[in-house]
Formats: structure tokens, sequence, C-alpha cells
């Protein structure tokens, strides 16, 4: 288990502002102060509540948001959000928009013609592909989103709690689908508020919890600790109010 | 990620946009055409038919020569303008150099003037303005003009999160200078003393220099040409160091 460490964050803090404007106001931290590691290879779970700050960390990984407090050191990988219906124009069929998403993710043109019959197969779509996304139901619509994500290969994957969408088939599809990438050698980061979830798929983890990092180590223990704080929760609403949805 | 990459990001995207544009109508492509002869109908109703301002019969040309290059402008700086905040959603989802937003929506409008710039041509032939050698100026005076509607959008785009309020200022900013640009005047009627400060407007010097070439046959005023693409070049740079340095901020402040 000598993994090397390939993302190290230490005593990362992210700042919002309270109002879009050049003057500088008082801003909001979304985190204050969150250190861990992502090794090669390895499924990292991130645990904590809603608004414990775990979306943002998140985007702070796949690099849209910038640390402005502590330092984030990335040794050159790909990283990306496992996101769904990137880039979706419902008046375009469906190729051209696996077609638009794919490349959105960071895949040439020529990759994803290569991947096209995957992808349709995956999705399930047959002749639908053809179709404009706008008459697709929620449950294709999802399908064709998951199959695209699927094939885009960062050097790191981002999950945020996306296991299972489309009917009960294709959930337990996708989930089968997550979770041959979290066996595999693939670096995974799986974010979510379920401690058995993570307990199931990861091997390390990290608790955050009012933006501050709690816990890191072996799942079983972070998660046990959640668990114990979250019996008798945190603060008694001491705390400043649950961050901004971003 | 290569910078060939976002090439063909740049190029999939602006035809993905099209496409999805024309599927919207019934038309489809052929508002490509319609609209904008449209746009020029107006005009021509007002000018020509109500003002009588028609003279030799020659204003039609003269008028077209302004108002197709004008809409050029005004159309991508009117779309470019609100880019990020339109485009906020994909922005939190996977981090893209912000300046591919406006130079997609610069690349749509680009593509859509080529097919009325080549009617203009067609429409001019047709009404007895031959090419002629001096023809060999224009790509040159659409190169530039390219350059000056890369300038402004990408700094009205850059500016935009941090001011939303601009929309409105440029709104009507642009409509006054489509007064001030000569579409309907030639540059001959200013008089001699205000030239100069005419032709700090870009858009007059330009226009000023698409009528030497298609109407007149003359060599347009390279000086006034050089100074607009040496302006147009400075903003563009500019306007980039702009976007890298608050590449990761926009997330932030677009709500």
């Amino acid at each position: 288990m000598a993994h090397n460490c390939i993302i190290r964050l230490e005593g990362v803090g992210v700042a919002f502002p309270r109002q879009a404007s050049l003057r500088r106001g008082e801003p909001f931290w979304a985190l204050e102060n969150v250190s861990f590691d992502v090794r090669e290879g390895e499924t990292l779970g991130v645990i904590g509540r809603n608004g414990a700050g775990k979306t943002t960390l998140l985007k702070v990984l796949a690099g849209i948001l910038k640390p402005d407090r502590g330092i984030l050191i990335n040794t050159g990988h790909r990283v990306a959000m496992l996101s769904l219906q990137l880039g979706f124009l419902p008046n375009l069929d469906g190729r051209d928009n696996a077609m638009l998403s794919g490349i959105l993710m960071g895949l040439t043109r020529a990759q994803v013609r290569a991947r096209f019959d995957r992808i349709i197969e995956f999705a399930e779509l047959g002749d639908f592909i053809d179709e404009p996304v706008a008459t697709y139901s929620a449950g294709m619509r999802a399908r064709l989103g998951f199959a695209v994500a699927l094939e885009c290969n960062p050097d790191v994957v981002l999950i945020d709690e996306v296991l299972g969408v489309g009917d009960a088939d294709f959930r337990a599809k996708s989930a089968a689908a997550i979770e041959g990438l979290i066996r595999s050698n693939k670096t995974v980061v799986l974010v979510s508020h379920n401690a058995d979830t993570i307990e199931n798929l990861c091997e390390r983890a990290v608790w955050i919890e009012q933006r501050v990092t709690q816990a890191q180590g072996a799942v079983a223990e972070v998660a046990g600790a959640y668990r114990l704080s979250a019996a008798s929760p945190p603060g008694d609403g001491s705390g400043p109010g649950a961050p901004p949805k971003v | 990620m290569p910078r060939i990459h976002y090439l063909e990001l740049l190029l999939f995207k602006t035809y993905a946009d099209l496409k999805a544009e024309a599927s919207r109508t019934y038309l489809s492509f052929l508002w490509w055409v319609i609209e904008p002869v449209l746009f020029m109908l107006v005009f021509y109703v007002v000018f020509d038919l109500l003002f009588k301002r028609g003279g030799g019969g020659d204003f039609i040309p003269f008028l077209l020569c302004g108002l197709t290059v004008w809409k050029w402008f005004d159309g991508t700086l009117r779309m470019g303008m609100s880019c990020l905040r339109t485009n906020v959603a994909l922005m939190r989802q996977v981090w893209l150099p912000k300046i591919l937003f406006p130079s997609t929506i610069i690349l749509n409008n680009t593509a859509k003037f080529a097919v009325v710039q080549i009617l203009l041509l067609g429409f001019l032939w047709l009404y007895g303005y031959l090419p002629t050698r001096v023809y060999l100026a224009l790509p040159v005076l659409l190169l530039v003009q390219l350059l000056l509607i890369m300038a402004c959008t990408y700094w009205l785009a850059a500016l935009e999160p941090f001011l939303p309020d601009l929309r409105l200022i440029v709104n009507n900013g642009l409509t006054l200078m489509l007064f001030l640009s000569g579409i309907f005047y030639s540059a001959d009627r200013i008089p001699e003393a205000y030239k100069p400060y005419y032709f700090l407007n870009p858009m007059a010097a330009l226009i000023d220099a698409y009528r030497d070439v298609l109407l007149d046959g003359a060599w347009p005023n390279w000086t006034h040409v050089g100074w607009v693409a040496f302006g147009s070049i400075a903003g563009i740079y500019g306007a980039y160091i702009f976007f890298r340095h608050f590449d990761r901020i926009y997330p932030k402040i677009l709500l």
C-alpha cells in the first residue's frame, strides 16, 4: 500500500464575496481549514453534513475554485467531477450532445467518436440517439449523461453523491459502473453525507464539519466518529448557518 | 489540456450553438438571411421612402455598406456581454478558460455575418459596383473589424460580472454609436474641424474605409485603419490578461 500522494491540501480555505462587486466586502468562508492527501489509486471518502463545504471542496480539487488560504498541491494530474449532462443543448440530438459533453470534459472529437458505440449501448438509447434530447424522458437524458461521463477518463474522478440515475434497472447498472470505477486502480474522491455509502466503497475517509477537517484516516474510524457526532449534533445551532449552495 | 483541444471545443461549441439556434425556428437557417434583410428593410423604409433621403438613388448601397458591418459589431457585443453569466452552470462543473465563452459568441456571429457580407457583395455587383483592384483591401478591413469586435466583446464580457449595470449603459451606448458612426450620412458632411474627433470612433473610421473600397474604388485611409488595428490588438491582449487574472473568481461572483 505504498501509494504516492498525488494531491495535497494544507489548511485550505475558500471565501465567497457576499456581493458581486469590485469592492471588497466582508467575505463568507465556505471552507476554513481543510487538510488531507489524495493518494494514487485509492478511493477517498469525504463525509460531512449538508453545508459542511463538501461541494466547494470538490470544486477546489477540480481546479474550478482557487483556495484563498492554504495551499493545494496537484502534481500534474487531470482532476474532473463526474458531471451528468454537462453542457447539454436540448434542441440537438443525442449524438451532438454526447460529442459536446465529451469535448467539454476533455476528450478530443476523435476520442468521442471512437467511444460512440459504447456510449449508445450503455445508455440503452437505440435509435433515439438521433432524436433531439428535448424529446427524451428524464431517465433517458440521465442515462446518456451518465454514459458520456463514464467514458471521460480523468486521472482523478470526483463524485458528488450521484450514484443512481434513471429507473431501477439502470440505477443498478450505473451503481455497478461506479463501483467498477472505484474497485479499479482509478483514483476516486467520493463525497457523501451518508456514512454507510462511504464505508462500503472507500478505503480511507476524511470528515469535514463546520468547514474544518475533523478527522482523516481508515474509513471505519472516521465513519464511526462521524456517526457518534451525528447522534448528538454539534454546535446546538450555534454555527453561522448553512453556506450558500454553489 | 493542450491548446489544440480548446480550438476543437471552440469550433464544436459554436457549431452546436448555431445548430440549436436554427432548430428552434421553422425557417431555421433561412433566418440567417431573412433577419438581416428585415433589419435593413427597416432603415430603407424610414430613410428612403419616408424621408426621401435617397437622392441619386445610390443611398441604398451606401446605407447597406454601413449597416451590414455595423450589425456584425452591434450584434456580437450585445450577445457577448453577458456570456459568462449565461454559462455559469457550465463554469461551475468543469474548468475552462473563460475567454472561450465570448470567443464562441464572436465566432457564432462572424459565421452569420459572412452570409450577409456575401449577399451584400452580390447586391452591390448587381447594382453596378463591380469589384476593383482595391478589393484587395477588403480582407484587411474585415480582419481589423474582427480584431475590434474581439477587443470590445472580451472587455465587456470580462467586466459585466463585476458591473451588471454595464448592460444598460452598453445597450444605450450602442444606439448612440449607431448614429455617430456615419451609417446614414457620409463622413464628408462632418465639418472639417470635428473630423479628427469623429474618426476617434473606430466604427466610423471602418465604415468610411469600407465605403472607399466598395463604392468609390479608392484605397482606404490606412492611418485610421492602422490605429484601429493597433488599439484592438492592445485591447485583446489586455482582456486576455484580465481573464487570466480573474479566471477562478468568476465562478464565485456569478450567482
